[in-house]
Order: C-alpha cells, then sequence, then structure tokens
C-alpha cells in the first residue's frame, strides 16, 4: 500500500471513534501489540530526544526501502509510534518525504495531544524524515 | 452514561469529607482559578482545601487519563468534581466514569455556598497575582486595566536566547524581544553585572516601578542541537524573571504557559516588531534585592549550615554524573552536599515543574516533592543547576509560594567544576 492508501485507511479507523478516551484505548491497544525492540537496542544512540518518556528508534535501509523499529516505556507513546511506523515503514526514502503526514491533523492527534506529548510525535517525525533525507 | 449515578455533594458533606483517606476533591476550574483568581467575582478566590486542580481545558486531550494517573487519582477514589457551570462538572463526572471511576460526586454549590462562606475552608498560592493568565493579558492589553493591577506602565517581554526568529515568527501583540543575553553574560553564564543591567533595563523601557509580564515560546529543544536553550524560550523567561526581580522591578509577572496558553486560547500573534522605548532611569540601585543571588563562596557556605539547603534543580543523569546536561561543559557529576530537586530530562525540560500544557504545576504538588527532598519554606533554599535557568524557574515556583528564605545560586554547576572543587557521581548514599 502506498503511503497514503495507509494514511486514508487510519482516518478511516479513527472516523469510528466517538471521543477521545476512545482515541486513547485505541492508541493504547496498538502500543501493545508494537513488536519490542530488543533490549541491546535501547541506549543513548537509538534514545529519541525531546520525548517526555524514554523512546527509542531504530532505522536501516534494504534495496531502498526504510525499515524501521521503535520502542518506548509509555503504552500511548508506544502506540503512536505503531501508527506512525504503520504509514512509513518499509515505503522508500523519496515517498517519505514527498508524502506529508496529514493523518496526524485529520485523525486530531496534533490537537488533541497535549502539548508535551505532541512534541515527542514532532520529534519522532523528524527524526524519521532526518534518516529519509541521508538515505536519499 | 446514565446521570442517575451521578449524585451530588452538600456543601457540609463535602466539608466533612475534607482531608479523608481516598477521597479527592477536583477542581476543574482554570490554574489561574485554583491559583488564586477570583474570575467569576466570587467572594473569596483559590480553591477548596485540599482540592487537586484538573482543568476541564485538559479533557479535550487523548491523553487525559494519563494526566489524572500522574496526579496520584486513582480509579478506588471517591472524587468529588467541583466548577464553575454545571455542564463542565457533569461532563467531567462522565469522562471519569467512562476511564472506570465508579464512585464520583459532583458539587454545585462552589460558587453560591462555598466562597461567600468564610466557614468553609479555602486556600490560595500566596502570590498568585503574579502569575497571569492569557485572558488577563490580553484583557490589560486591549483595556489598559485589569484586575490586580494598580499601574500605569507595563512592558510585555518575548524572552528568547540567540533566537530572535522565536519572535520573528509571532509573539504577542505589543511584546518587546529580549534576549536572555541583555541580562547575562554569555561567558559566565551569571548575572550582568549592575551597570549593565541598568542600561539594559532602561533600553527595554523598564523601571522600578514597571509592571512585566514575560513569557517565550517553547519549540521543542534538542540536547543535540548546538544551542538548545535557543528553543526553550519559556525557560528563559524564568531566568529573566529572577534577574528582574534581583534588580529590583517590583512587579514582575509570568504568564502561564508560555506563548503556548495564548496560542491555546486562539489569540492572535504579532510579527509586527514593537521597538522598546527607553525609560530614563531605573529608578533604584541594582540590585535592590542583592540576597536572592548567591555566588561561590557563599555556596560552600550554604553546604556546611544544616539550616541551608543548596538545591539542585538538574536532572537525575546529570546528578548522578552520567552527562554533564550541556554540550559545552565537560565535567559530569554534582555538588557533594547538595539536595536534589529533579527537573525533569534533561538541561532545557521542567517536566517536573509543569503541566503538560507548560503551566507551572500544581503549586501543592511541587511544595509536596520538595518535602520529600528536605527543602521546606522555614529553611534558607538556594537553588542551582548548570547555569541557572532551571534554578530560576525553581526560585519563582518558591517566590510565588512567598517562601521568604530563597535565592538562586547564579554559577550552578558550571562555575563549581570550572574551578576544580570536589564533586561527586553515582547514587547518593
Amino acid at each position: 500500500m502506498t503511503i497514503n492508501e495507509i494514511q486514508n485507511k487510519i482516518i478511516e479507523e479513527f472516523s469510528d471513534l466517538n471521543d477521545g478516551f476512545d482515541k486513547y484505548q485505541y492508541i493504547v491497544n496498538l502500543g501493545k501489540s508494537l513488536e519490542p525492540l530488543k533490549e541491546k537496542y535501547k541506549t543513548e544512540e537509538y534514545l529519541i530526544n525531546g520525548c517526555q518518556s524514554n523512546a527509542w528508534l531504530k532505522t536501516e535501509i534494504l534495496d531502498n526501502k526504510i525499515f524501521f523499529s521503535a520502542d518506548s516505556d509509555s503504552l500511548i507513546i508506544k502506540g503512536i509510534i505503531s501508527l506512525l511506523l504503520r504509514v512509513v515503514n518499509n515505503q522508500s526514502p523519496a515517498d517519505i518525504l514527498n508524502n506529508e503526514l496529514y493523518f496526524i491533523e485529520r485523525t486530531g492527534l496534533s490537537s488533541n495531544l497535549s502539548p508535551a506529548r505532541g512534541n515527542g510525535l514532532f520529534t519522532m517525525i523528524n527524526q524519521i524524515r532526518t534518516f529519509a533525507e541521508n538515505c536519499y | 452514561m446514565g446521570q442517575v449515578r451521578v449524585k451530588s455533594i452538600s456543601s457540609d458533606d463535602l466539608m466533612k469529607r475534607i482531608g479523608s483517606e481516598n477521597t479527592k476533591v477536583i477542581d476543574i476550574r482554570p490554574v489561574e482559578a485554583y491559583n488564586g483568581w477570583a474570575l467569576e467575582n466570587e467572594k473569596r478566590g483559590g480553591h477548596i482545601k485540599s482540592a487537586k486542580s484538573l482543568p476541564f481545558k485538559w479533557s479535550k486531550y487523548i491523553d487525559w487519563i494519563e494526566i489524572v494517573r500522574s496526579k496520584n487519582i486513582k480509579p478506588e477514589d471517591t472524587l468529588i468534581i467541583y466548577g464553575y457551570d454545571t455542564d463542565s462538572i457533569m461532563k467531567i463526572a462522565e469522562q471519569f466514569y467512562k476511564t472506570g471511576f465508579n464512585n464520583v460526586l459532583v458539587y454545585k454549590g462552589y460558587k453560591n455556598e462555598w466562597s461567600v462562606n468564610d466557614k468553609y475552608p479555602m486556600e490560595k498560592m500566596e502570590r498568585y497575582t503574579q502569575l497571569v493568565s492569557p485572558k488577563w493579558l490580553k484583557g490589560l492589553l486591549e483595556n489598559g486595566t485589569a484586575s490586580n493591577y494598580d499601574n500605569n506602565k507595563f512592558v510585555i517581554c518575548h524572552a528568547h536566547y540567540q533566537n530572535k526568529k522565536a519572535y520573528d515568527d509571532g509573539h504577542i501583540p505589543g511584546a518587546i524581544s529580549v534576549d536572555t543575553n541583555s541580562l547575562e553574560n554569555p561567558e559566565t553564564w551569571n548575572r550582568r553585572s549592575p551597570e549593565e543591567l541598568k542600561l539594559a533595563l532602561e533600553n527595554y523601557g523598564i523601571t522600578h516601578g514597571t509592571t512585566v509580564i514575560l513569557y517565550g515560546r517553547f519549540s521543542y529543544p534538542n540536547n543535540n542541537d548546538p544551542f538548545p536553550g535557543s528553543s526553550a524560550g519559556h525557560l528563559g523567561a524564568m531566568r529573566c524573571a529572577f534577574i528582574m526581580l534581583y534588580a529590583g522591578v517590583k512587579d514582575v509577572r509570568l504568564l502561564n504557559g508560555g506563548l503556548q496558553s495564548w496560542l491555546d486560547e486562539g489569540y492572535n500573534i504579532s510579527t509586527e516588531e514593537t521597538i522598546p522605548k527607553a525609560a530614563k532611569e531605573f529608578g533604584v540601585t541594582i540590585p535592590l534585592n542583592p540576597y536572592f543571588a548567591v555566588d561561590l563562596e557563599e555556596a560552600q557556605k550554604i553546604l556546611k549550615d544544616k539550616n541551608r539547603n543548596l538545591v539542585c534543580v538538574r536532572s537525575r543523569d546529570e546528578f548522578i554524573g552520567k552527562v554533564s546536561g550541556y554540550n559545552y561543559i565537560e565535567k559530569k557529576g554534582r555538588i557533594p552536599g547538595a539536595v536534589f530537586a529533579d527537573c525533569g530530562s534533561d538541561a532545557y525540560h521542567m517536566e517536573n515543574y509543569r503541566n503538560l500544557d507548560h503551566t507551572a504545576k500544581e503549586y501543592h504538588e511541587i511544595e509536596k516533592q520538595w518535602a520529600e527532598a528536605g527543602i521546606t519554606r522555614n529553611k534558607f533554599n538556594a537553588f542551582y543547576c548548570g547555569t541557572g535557568w532551571r534554578g530560576s524557574e525553581a526560585f519563582f515556583n518558591a517566590w510565588l509560594l512567598g517562601w521568604p528564605k530563597i535565592a538562586v545560586y547564579d554559577g550552578g554547576w558550571f562555575e563549581w567544576s570550572n574551578n576544580n572543587l570536589p564533586f561527586e557521581t553515582g547514587e547518593p548514599e
């Protein structure tokens, strides 16, 4: 699926959720299903700076596709990571750089996350884009 | 939600429950009302004794329940929700039910019964007037007057560190740009000399009698950036507030939450620069309040005095010597004998002193975390960090609380480590 097809699917899923708490539970459940990052990668090298909770992001490129794996000690951050990775994983650097991540606004994530958690989300996006730029 | 489940509680029943175990009184009014402002002209400002602050504004956040948990409000507690209006009270009660809280009561008599009757106990932050809301500031800008403001001259300062762009990108209309370097020396990071401060403040149009309202823009500081402080504008505002208090500005106020809270209200920002009109004379000898600042020699004496604390407002990783916290400080470790008052994640974040929207954390919570470390009102407390910004935020919080014996150890870890003085690493015994 393309980045935009995945984003549209997520927006559709969010439209079925009634309120903030439903969204919270949905995100937390996603977090529970995120494959944990191996302990050896939970180091300073992979730490995402500016995140309220500890969060790590590991990136690699194979055959012009970027693969991300990530983890956090906060369930909601894990859930947000899970959403983000669903969109950008297994995509080319060009696709990551050329597509706006509009699902964040249209799902209400950007306006309905507390500013401190929103900070973490935007830091993660910046880190993903920086890696894509370096691969491009 | 079945509304039948929501029971109301009377003023006298609420009075009996204050302080009882597993009962949490929840104040959903804006933080300013909680702190002391009588926002709806109620007879007494402040909050019901022992209440916790959980403003209605936060209920829109997806992660609201995590804020609830961080305030130690548990599903097994009996909650008593109060606010200004019934609709908001019921919405929050419903939100609590939905998230697994089954013992929720609502109290609707706050404005008409509780605040008007002195037999019902209330509390407020001693210097609540110095922590202002966006609404108050907007009113002052539009009308030139505001409650608890008895002056005819004010200056709004958008503080930043070498980041005029943060101001140019959008500031509160009428605010002037204040670079922290104008008030602190970029070599020592200490406050500038009295002569330099006099000139800088006069150039900003600030005198002893001016009301100054400070704020900054928080723009996601990253510790790996060459100048992370440039993105920690609201922390810079705290630093300026401390220096202005030290210099002798009589009425220093802070916009609670910084630019973020102004934006959260949906108020306009301006890209038009306001040029300050210089003042002729500051009006008093600087520093008017020299005791607010402590230097190295005094800091060493404090360490030997059991009635005085040298309070380390740094992150745990800095305190145990895992990191120095700054790209321009090499040595890692702590001052032996310093009392630890954890700031949060790193040198540019103050999570343990702020709410998730950057407003100041509930003042009782700050007092509690300090008390657990032995930092109490009856002692003299000199706050420090790496170079003084975080120490200034802790100082400002203590000042808002009305603590009488407080200071900033200005040199902090930067000065201490540069003087090759003893230091410790690892977990303290």
